[in-house]
């Protein structure tokens, strides 16, 4: 198996930790993807996967070879690069070429294999035009041509779509995945956008200063946040900070308090059993809650609480509330469906029932330190 | 396709007018500064010399003898050493370009100013310096004598090797900068692909850098192979008389007497020529690099 391995890989640019020993294992025809915020060292963990960076600890694996201090143009593996970087002297055909050229194939395999990456991409009618002469979707195919056509052991893909609009971004994510699945090669895919990573990916670490906050499958790192930067970074969530009160064979309840008058009980099932006491935070995505005038009808396993809506976002999809409960400022959205008709005249200020099921609720084993989330909500909150 | 709306079409007419106020005075310079010396040039080419002066009677005479050998030779002379310049010049000045660009912006700038300052003193100065550097008494031969390199001073001065090693001197500058301000703005994430690609360092330079840097290496040989073509002053001050440029040759032909205005004005005309050959072919290989751009 040629499975890209990466141990305990650290960079450090003079004092500044950019990549703090990561260790991962990608299995060969995986599609990964980095995720996080600019600044957070993905770019340069992909750099030293390419060779353009050599880590300052640790070593890099393809198989059983360790390239970490190899060359770039002794690696295999080849690079997609955010801005395409063809080479504007040269036609589509000889960008395309370029690779097997600098290895010295035969002319007829050259040609043969060229037209066989611009089928792939779809470009076979622009091979003599030169890449100026192409508009940012026809580049990025071009990019991707003149990798594949090398046969990459892995494909790097340094956020390749971020030039793109979101239409065309979304029909080249598509394509991508069209591609990988033709060719079977392992894609790695860096990016900051979090719906591209969830999209594309079969697996996907979020980093955040250099470290990964977490590794797994979309919808694991957004069902199940470990840590509250990943809970943070990937969609909206509401972050409530209490104490694990009673804990059930299924369920625990904590108890959550911003001060003293005001207290709420909210239950929640959980993966991992918490410690009677213990503080935890309680991660709840606005999605799942719902909204309305009226108490629910079915009770179990429902939580209920009581509020008063503060502010109300239109936001196309769906409409964002932010309700006060309790001290508490919570971020609902209610998608706008004809079902829901009744309650799309929200107003301001009126007390409103919020209810989602127990198994929405979900545990993380740390506590926001730095109220990022309580912050950023009362930010979102307009001034009266 | 490029769709312009009317207001834009009105704009673009505007500009038109405007642009055709702005280059008239240009035009009237080239007309009375560059246009009509040279018709009197081709029109003194086809008249009689007078001792002194010139005589308005028609005549071939000064063609048929500024193609005899002995001009050929003298233009051959300055086309061969302009060559040489040139390419010494661009095999100096691009490694110093590539240096500059690849220096932190404070650097590139002291650097930059380190190539101009020389421009502050004038050239003829300049040259001049240079001849007593070389001279047989001169701060290179003594030193050499000191040191125990060589027993007598060496003949430096007036030979080709002095003319050349001035002219480079001279032109140096004038392509470090043009492939300057290309390198400065060269993508180097291009060089990155290449060798992700599979070319190493060097073959990412010949089949990346170089054929990128095209644009500058041409602007600044034709900044330094033109001027060199007609330079006086140097070959004058550091040559030997009996490999004249064809510079020279002109302004013997005008200065001693008998003067002779037509064959200084063929001997012009043909340099002109020569240049405008040059700079068309040079100007047609340049348009085909940027229909690509």
């Amino acid at each position: 198996m040629e499975d890209l391995r990466l141990v305990n890989v650290t960079k450090k640019f003079d004092n500044f930790i950019a990549v703090d020993s990561i260790d991962l294992e990608i299995k060969q025809g995986e599609f990964f993807s980095f995720l996080g915020p600019s600044g957070c060292g993905k770019t340069t963990l992909l750099r030293m996967i390419a060779g353009f960076e050599i880590p300052t600890e640790g070593n890099i694996f393809i198989g059983d070879t360790d390239i970490s201090k190899l060359p770039p143009y002794k690696r295999p593996v080849n690079t997609i690069f955010q801005n395409y970087s063809l080479f504007p002297h040269i036609s589509i055909y000889d960008n395309i070429a370029f690779g097997l050229k600098v290895k010295k194939v035969h002319k007829s395999e050259i040609k043969d294999r060229v037209q066989q990456m611009l089928k792939l991409v779809k470009m076979e009618a622009h091979k003599s035009k030169f890449p100026n002469q192409l508009s940012g979707g026809q580049k990025q195919r071009i990019a991707i041509a003149r990798a594949l056509i090398n046969e990459p052991k892995v494909l790097l893909l340094d956020e390749p779509l971020a030039a793109l609009d979101l239409k065309l971004r979304q029909h080249m994510l598509i394509e991508l995945m069209n591609i990988h699945d033709a060719v079977g090669i392992t894609f790695l895919y860096v990016t900051h956008d979090q719906s591209e990573a969830l999209n594309i990916a079969d697996r996907l670490a979020i980093m955040n200063k250099g470290s990964f906050a977490q590794v797994g499958m979309p919808d694991d790192v957004y069902e199940r946040p470990e840590t509250i930067f990943a809970a943070y970074f990937i969609g909206d969530t509401n972050l409530i900070e209490g104490r694990v009160v009673e804990i059930h064979d299924e369920f625990a309840t904590v108890v959550c308090h911003t001060d003293s008058e005001h207290e709420i009980e909210i239950d929640t099932t959980y993966h991992r059993q918490p410690v009677l006491d213990e503080v935890i935070t309680l991660s709840l995505r606005p999605e799942k809650i719902a909204i309305s005038r009226r108490p629910p009808k079915r009770k179990d396993d429902f939580n209920i609480l009581q509020g008063v809506i503060e502010d109300i976002l239109y936001g196309g999809t769906h409409t964002q509330y932010i309700v006060k409960v309790g001290a508490h400022f919570l971020r609902v959205f209610q998608q706008h469906k004809k079902v829901y008709i009744d309650e799309l005249s929200l107003d301001w200020e009126e007390h409103v029932y919020l209810y989602w099921h127990d198994t929405d609720t979900h545990i993380i084993f740390e506590t926001d330190k730095n109220k990022v989330n309580s912050e950023n909500i009362m930010k979102t909150i307009r001034r009266k | 396709m490029e769709r312009y709306t009317n207001n834009e079409i009105t704009k673009i007419e505007k500009d038109n007018k405007s642009s055709l106020i702005l280059t008239t005075p240009f035009l009237i310079w080239i007309t009375f500064f560059f246009l009509i010396p040279y018709l009197i040039v081709i029109f003194y080419s086809v008249l009689t010399p007078g001792v002194y002066d010139i005589k308005f009677i028609f005549s071939l005479e000064s063609w048929k003898a500024a193609f005899s050998s002995s001009y050929l030779d003298s233009i051959t002379h300055s086309l061969v050493m302009s060559l040489l310049t040139t390419i010494i010049t661009i095999l100096i000045g691009f490694p110093v370009a590539y240096v500059i660009a690849n220096s932190s912006k404070r650097k590139q700038n002291l650097f930059i100013v380190l190539i101009i300052i020389p421009f502050w003193t004038n050239f003829i100065i300049r040259i001049f310096s240079w001849k007593i550097f070389l001279s047989a008494q001169g701060l290179l031969n003594n030193a050499l004598i000191y040191f125990g390199l060589i027993d007598e001073p060496l003949m430096l001065l007036r030979t080709n090797g002095a003319v050349l090693l001035v002219m480079v001197y001279v032109y140096l500058p004038y392509m470090i900068l043009p492939i300057y301000s290309v390198l400065e703005k060269f993508n180097y994430s291009l060089l990155e692909a290449s060798m992700d690609l599979g070319a190493n360092e060097i073959r990412s330079f010949f089949k990346i850098t170089l054929p990128l840097s095209m644009e500058g290496i041409f602007a600044g040989s034709i900044l330094v192979f033109i001027p060199a073509l007609g330079t006086y002053i140097i070959p004058q001050l550091v040559g030997h008389q009996s490999s004249a440029f064809i510079g020279q040759l002109i302004t013997f032909k005008v200065k001693s007497i008998p003067r002779n205005w037509p064959l200084a004005s063929a001997l012009s005309f043909i340099l002109l020529l020569l240049v405008a050959v040059i700079l068309f072919t040079g100007y047609n290989y340049y348009k085909q690099g940027l229909r690509r751009k």
